[in-house]
């Protein structure tokens, strides 16, 4: 399973069971966020500026 | 104030802007003012472009990986209009629970994204996404949790209108997203669930 890093706590995850990751609407680059950040509905902020959720 | 996607006049005159006289924390930064009764005004910019948004995101997804859901009445004939027009799945009424996650189900779907009209009566669908580990759009209100929600559309989710404005948006801007025609795009009345 590939090792990646939650966009919002910078805690490294393995995706799936939880966790998502998707492209960012508007730039296209990797967004991956855990399960505990998903579940808390805490805020991200892509690099290009999009802030979500 | 300017809007890209239809005039503010149209957003205004379908309630798109009316929130609810509760707000959720999570919901703060789409709140425009609260009016002197209480109630929470959402800020219909900030919906035009998430709309704008999340059209594209939606566009780039195969269609029949798509799944919209609506417990909510008036979110029904709109999701399945949505459906109907850029081909994807859509779950009016009554979302029974392992449609995501039983395979032993006879209606077990498995799709890429999912959208659903109110984070509170879709909690189903909501939990089951999680648990798939796929991306959820959600139609909020001022008085939803963004919890278990990757992308918010900040909009009235309890209106006739204001439901049947929204979808019908995502749907052109889909279409269009896909290099497909929109000029004569069908009315927006179609959209709207009966009375």
């Amino acid at each position: 399973m590939e090792e990646l890093t939650c966009i919002s706590c910078g805690a490294y995850i393995k995706v799936g069971g939880g966790s998502v990751k998707f492209p960012c609407p508007e730039c296209e680059a990797l967004i991956v966020r855990c399960e505990r950040c998903r579940k808390l509905g805490r805020r991200y902020r892509c690099e290009c500026g999009f802030e979500g959720p | 104030m300017e809007t890209k996607l239809t005039s503010l006049d149209n957003y205004l005159a379908a309630g798109v802007h009316i929130g609810t006289q509760q707000k959720n924390a999570d919901m703060m930064p789409y709140i425009y003012r609260v009016r002197p009764d209480g109630l929470y005004v959402l800020d219909v910019k900030k919906t035009d472009e998430r709309i704008a948004t999340v059209a594209k995101f939606l566009a780039k997804f195969e269609p029949s990986k798509i799944l919209i859901v609506s417990r909510r009445q008036y979110g029904q004939k709109p999701i399945e209009q949505l459906a109907r027009l850029i081909g994807a799945k859509a779950i009016a009424g009554r979302f029974i629970p392992g449609t995501l996650t039983n395979p032993n189900l006879k209606h077990f779907v498995e799709p890429d994204v999912l959208v659903v009209t109110d984070p509170r009566g879709d909690e189903q669908a909501l939990r089951e996404a999680a648990d798939i580990g796929i991306p959820v759009v959600a139609l909020c209100d001022t008085d939803n949790s963004a919890a278990g929600v990757d992308i918010v559309i900040p909009t009235n989710n309890k209106g006739r209108k204001a439901l049947a404005l929204v979808y019908w948006l995502l749907a052109r801007e889909i279409l269009r997203a896909r290099g497909m025609d929109v000029e004569d795009f069908m009315p927006l009345e179609e959209f709207e669930g009966e009375v």
